[in-house]
């Protein structure tokens, strides 16, 4: 059984059985393959350097373009353009992550550190982002109802094992948020200009 | 070398120089827009608002309260491309944002 997140002199660290180690490595490497471009980096060179991507659409996977949304809405040219721009290097700040998380997988005793957290943060979401498309969460009520399972004595079909994993993913981003918000600095309200 | 060892009448004539066409927009805000979503945690939500924009725990708190219960909330505002920038950078988070030209896009608001 999953000990969840708690801070430690060494880092972040969590317990996880090989079972769980082995789905979180699957779900990041799912996400993953979901991430990687479709066509090779840019062949001009310049091009490839500044991640523009000429050839970039809007994601026709629900999943995917949870992940890569448009920047405005009702203007598709202006998000077009703008994806052009960013999505190349927009998913490789989110399989860099995923990558990272995977890696920190290795170990029996997962200790995280530097910006390991946020990695971990980010790649969960990730991972709970594409698994709601799959599982229709559109609601807050759909949510709930995917909440309420717990046994996996009846996880009978597809869908209620993937709500199951959703929620372990769930429980897994939820203890490490509560640990990261312990950790932030005091900052005070001041500072809110950006 | 500094500049002052340069002979004039080396320099361009600068009675053509035009200058630099200078677009000043200063009373022109966009907003960044953060729309709620039935799976992003509350606790992730706040997190992201203190850490990348450095927001104090009530600001954050504020702000996520009204994604959660008005559907968005704009959380920053300045120029185009700054926002822009806010919204990669939530979307690397796995929030939902957009970036939106003085207050366009808020009229379902309340």
């Amino acid at each position: 059984m999953a000990r969840a997140f708690k801070a430690s002199r060494k880092g972040l660290t969590c317990q996880l059985e090989p079972a769980e180690r082995e789905l979180l490595r699957n779900l990041f490497a799912d996400v993953i393959t979901l991430l990687e471009p479709e066509t090779p980096a840019h062949a001009d060179p310049l091009a490839a350097l500044i991640g523009l991507d000429m050839d970039v659409s809007e994601p026709t996977d629900p999943a995917l373009k949870r992940l890569l949304p448009n920047v405005v809405n009702d203007d598709d040219a202006a998000a077009l353009e703008f994806r052009q721009l960013t999505e190349r290097s927009l998913r490789e700040t989110k399989i860099g992550a995923l990558r990272a998380a995977a890696l920190s997988l290795e170990s029996d005793k997962i200790v995280l550190t530097g910006d390991a957290p946020q990695h971990w943060a980010m790649a969960l979401n990730d991972v709970r982002l594409v698994l709601s498309e799959r599982l229709g969460i559109r609601t807050e009520e759909d949510s709930e109802r995917v909440h309420a399972l717990h046994d996996w004595s009846q996880a009978d079909d597809v869908d209620s094992y993937l709500g199951l994993v959703y929620n372990f993913v769930t429980w897994l981003q939820e203890g490490l948020m509560q640990v990261m918000i312990d950790q932030l600095p005091d900052v005070a309200d001041e500072s809110w200009l950006v | 070398m500094s500049a002052s060892t340069i002979e004039a009448s080396t320099l361009p004539a600068t009675e053509e120089w035009t200058g630099i066409e200078v677009h000043t927009e200063p009373d022109t805000p966009w907003v960044l827009l953060v729309w709620n979503d039935p799976v992003n945690l509350m606790s992730y939500v706040s997190y992201v608002f203190r850490s990348y924009f450095g927001y104090s725990e009530a600001k954050a708190q504020q702000l996520m309260m009204q994604v959660h219960q008005e559907g968005k909330s704009a959380v920053a505002s300045g120029t185009k491309e700054k926002m822009e920038a806010h919204a990669t950078a939530m979307h690397g988070f796995g929030l939902w944002a957009t970036v939106s030209h003085d207050g366009a896009n808020e009229g379902s608001n309340g």
